[in-house]
């Protein structure tokens, strides 16, 4: 099986400047389909990644916990461990951003694999073009990316809930803290609280939210916004059943309430 | 026009109808034979008592005209003047060769041949006649003690009144009970045609794409057969279309990583076109372009496989058609000058499934780009508490006929094989309207050649709001 535990930089030049500079921007993909697997690993070489692949579950996890993966592109439906147990195992180890490569449609499997963890999907078959703007959307501006422009707009820090123990939306260091600790947050969780908070008390429309967390225009699921309010809530609400910090406001979106 | 109505000069009379006109008939035919046997019977009845009564009376008339003849040197005249027939009745004596009668209504020359009895035979003569004042029976009776031969002429008028009369009751009689077998029928025709009724209706159900609907089980022994076919049937085609749409989705299913690997690696070769000699960048080209084209026939596919699996495969959110249109228009390159679709703030929101509502406007906008010359106009309004969507186009229309045949699947307009596409993309509009309890069709662009094709789904605020 090939086991891409060993990242290989790709020799071709970098046409889209996808990398920070000083590291090129890794991609994990996981995918049991060797057709699939290999053009997908051209594809993403030729668009400037490097890209590690693994066939089982088991082999990408070993790539995971080298910790340095950026992405992460999934396939749902494995022999042995299958997606879903794959992205709860790898959540705890890394914060990247997990793209859902589904063959299926159904309603109850993509929901599962974005409370699984994962950040974003796509459905089979997929333009590779499309892909690769979902793998742009959810790397541009991560916390771990020494951006500028992150840095830059985000140097305030922000008290979101003055209530003891304090939490904190530290803009500079793009971490968000309760107390003295850090919250675990994914890249995606964050961006999408830093979006709310920008400014705290406007009302954000799922679509808005979409559009600039997602990169998504008009047509894309609002689940996946829904999915990830969700899992933000169970991260910094006192209580995820009741949300006062971030709280939904019937038919228009979600709001981030400060305290 | 004029097949329709060949159609109705040999159409055949409705399974009600004929119940009714057999029960009609029937009634009539056994009340005719009920009514004439009866008269016939009553008839010969009153007749024979009538004959009898007549020839009693005229045995006793007969027998008093003897006794007075028998008296020596009585006249005939005398004698037929103290005999007292009834009113109705008339008598003549012929002694030798003279005639005698008791009143002036009555003579010789009434006296029918086969009456002319001699005075010795033994036998006593009757025959019915005519008469001014209706029908008489005249008895002959041979007297040969005195050499005599008497006639009573009795009128039976009243039995002729009698007979007509109990002709018209009889008549009156055959009438009635054949309307009321006739009335008799239809109820039948009723009971027997209300089973039908609720199949046709359970069928008209079925055919409106409600598989679920069965007939209720019945007691009835006559109707639990027609009851049992009827609903193993529908669950025969239920189960052939659901074997259908689960062949089709999983056919389509299948093919979903071959082509993503397909795709991909199209992608890969693209991006180093310039690697490639021109003659492999026109196979490419080729390559490209077909696969785009089995990239849409497979997701209209698999849209349909969706819808098929009914409500739950759907997605609802409220969705504002104006924006949805105005995004499927911008992206199909669609002028937007061409677009006529509310300001902002109109009410143009439907509970839909977003990806469903947007493949349909899509198709519908590829179909006249692709089949019909182009997108003529786009129109977006609300009307009776529904958003309807209309898309003009610039192509020679749809005939008449094929206006309903267009949603149906792998269907094309033109010549055969002419145009590209699988033509399944009206078909996913179709499904996936109804799937959104709405309606489509397709009609005449107004004021041009083109045809118009319209959805209207049901407006999320509810209401009339047109």
């Amino acid at each position: 099986m090939t086991n891409g535990a060993v990242p290989v930089a790709t020799s071709q030049a970098d046409p889209g400047g996808w990398h920070d500079g000083r590291t090129m921007t890794q991609v994990l993909i996981l995918e049991d389909d060797d057709g699939i697997r290999t053009s997908l690993r051209m594809a993403l070489e030729d668009a400037g990644y490097v890209v590690s692949d693994a066939a089982r579950a088991e082999d990408a996890l070993a790539v995971v916990a080298d910790g340095t993966v950026d992405l992460m592109l999934v396939d749902l439906m494995l022999g042995g461990m299958d997606g879903y147990t794959f992205i709860r195992r790898a959540r705890p180890e890394s914060d990247a951003p997990i793209i859902v490569i589904s063959a299926r449609e159904d309603t109850a499997d993509i929901v599962a694999a974005l409370e699984a963890g994962a950040d974003d999907y796509v459905t089979k078959p997929f333009v590779v073009q499309e892909l690769v703007a979902r793998l742009r959307a959810l790397r541009r501006r991560g916390p771990r990316v020494g951006d500028s422009d992150v840095a830059r707009d985000d140097a305030d820090t922000l008290v979101l809930d003055s209530r003891e123990p304090e939490l904190v939306l530290d803009g500079g260091a793009g971490q968000v803290r309760r107390g003295g600790d850090d919250v675990l947050l994914t890249v995606t969780e964050y961006r999408l609280l830093r979006e709310l908070a920008s400014p705290p008390g406007r009302v954000r429309s799922r679509p808005s939210l979409l559009e600039a967390v997602w990169d998504r225009g008009f047509f894309g699921d609002e689940r996946i916004v829904d999915v990830h309010i969700r899992r933000l809530r169970t991260k910094i609400e006192h209580d995820p059943g009741g949300p006062d910090i971030v709280v939904t406001v019937r038919g228009l979106g979600y709001r981030l309430d400060l305290w | 026009m004029s097949d329709d109505s060949a159609e109705s000069r040999t159409r055949r009379l409705g399974l009600g109808a004929t119940i009714m006109v057999s029960f009609a008939l029937g009634g009539l035919l056994l009340a005719a034979t009920m009514a004439v046997g009866t008269y016939l019977t009553a008839r010969r009845y009153l007749i024979e008592q009538r004959e009898r009564t007549a020839t009693r009376q005229a045995f006793a008339d007969a027998a008093y005209v003897r006794d007075g003849l028998l008296t020596s040197g009585a006249k005939v005249s005398d004698v037929l003047g103290a005999v007292s027939p009834p009113a109705d009745a008339a008598v003549l004596v012929r002694r030798g060769n003279r005639w005698f009668a008791s009143s002036l209504q009555v003579s010789e020359k009434d006296v029918p041949a086969q009456l002319l009895v001699g005075p010795t035979d033994r036998t006593v003569a009757l025959t019915w006649q005519r008469t001014p004042d209706g029908p008489a029976v005249m008895v002959a009776v041979p007297l040969p003690a005195v050499n005599a031969t008497f006639f009573e002429r009795t009128s039976v008028a009243e039995l002729d009144s009698t007979l007509t009369a109990l002709r018209i009751v009889l008549a009156v009689f055959a009438v009635i009970t054949s309307a009321a077998a006739a009335v008799l029928g239809r109820w039948a025709a009723r009971r027997v045609l209300a089973p039908l009724d609720e199949v046709a209706a359970a069928a008209a159900q079925i055919a409106g794409g409600s598989l679920e609907i069965r007939l209720d089980s019945t007691e009835d022994p006559d109707l639990a057969t027609i009851v049992a076919s009827f609903n193993s049937m529908v669950d025969a085609v239920n189960d052939r279309i659901r074997r259908d749409a689960q062949f089709a989705a999983d056919v389509s299913h299948e093919l979903r990583s071959p082509l993503t690997a397909l795709m991909t690696s199209v992608a890969v070769m693209d991006g180093r076109r310039a690697d490639l000699p021109q003659r492999s960048q026109q196979a490419l080209d080729l390559v490209k372009r077909d696969l785009d084209r089995f990239h849409r026939a497979l997701q209209d596919l698999l849209e349909l496989g969706r819808m098929e699996t009914g409500a739950s495969g759907l997605l609802l959110s409220t969705v504002d058609l104006s924006e949805l249109v105005r995004h499927a228009a911008d992206s199909m390159n669609v002028p937007p000058e061409l677009l006529h679709v509310p300001p902002d703030g109109a009410r143009t929101s439907v509970l839909a499934d977003k990806t469903a509502v947007n493949s349909a406007v899509r198709n519908l906008l590829e179909n006249a780009q692709r089949h019909a010359g182009g997108v003529a106009s786009v129109v977006v309004r609300t009307e009776h508490g529904h958003v309807v969507i209309s898309v003009d186009d610039a192509g020679s229309g749809v005939p008449k006929e094929d206006r309903r045949r267009v949603f149906e699947r792998f269907v094309r307009g033109g010549s055969r094989g002419a145009l590209p596409g699988a033509g399944l993309g009206l078909s996913l509009v179709a499904e996936t309207v109804r799937a959104h309890g709405g309606a489509v069709w397709c009609s005449e662009a107004p004021g041009g050649r083109g045809a118009r094709f319209t959805i209207e789904l049901p407006s999320s605020l509810g209401g009339d709001d047109g």
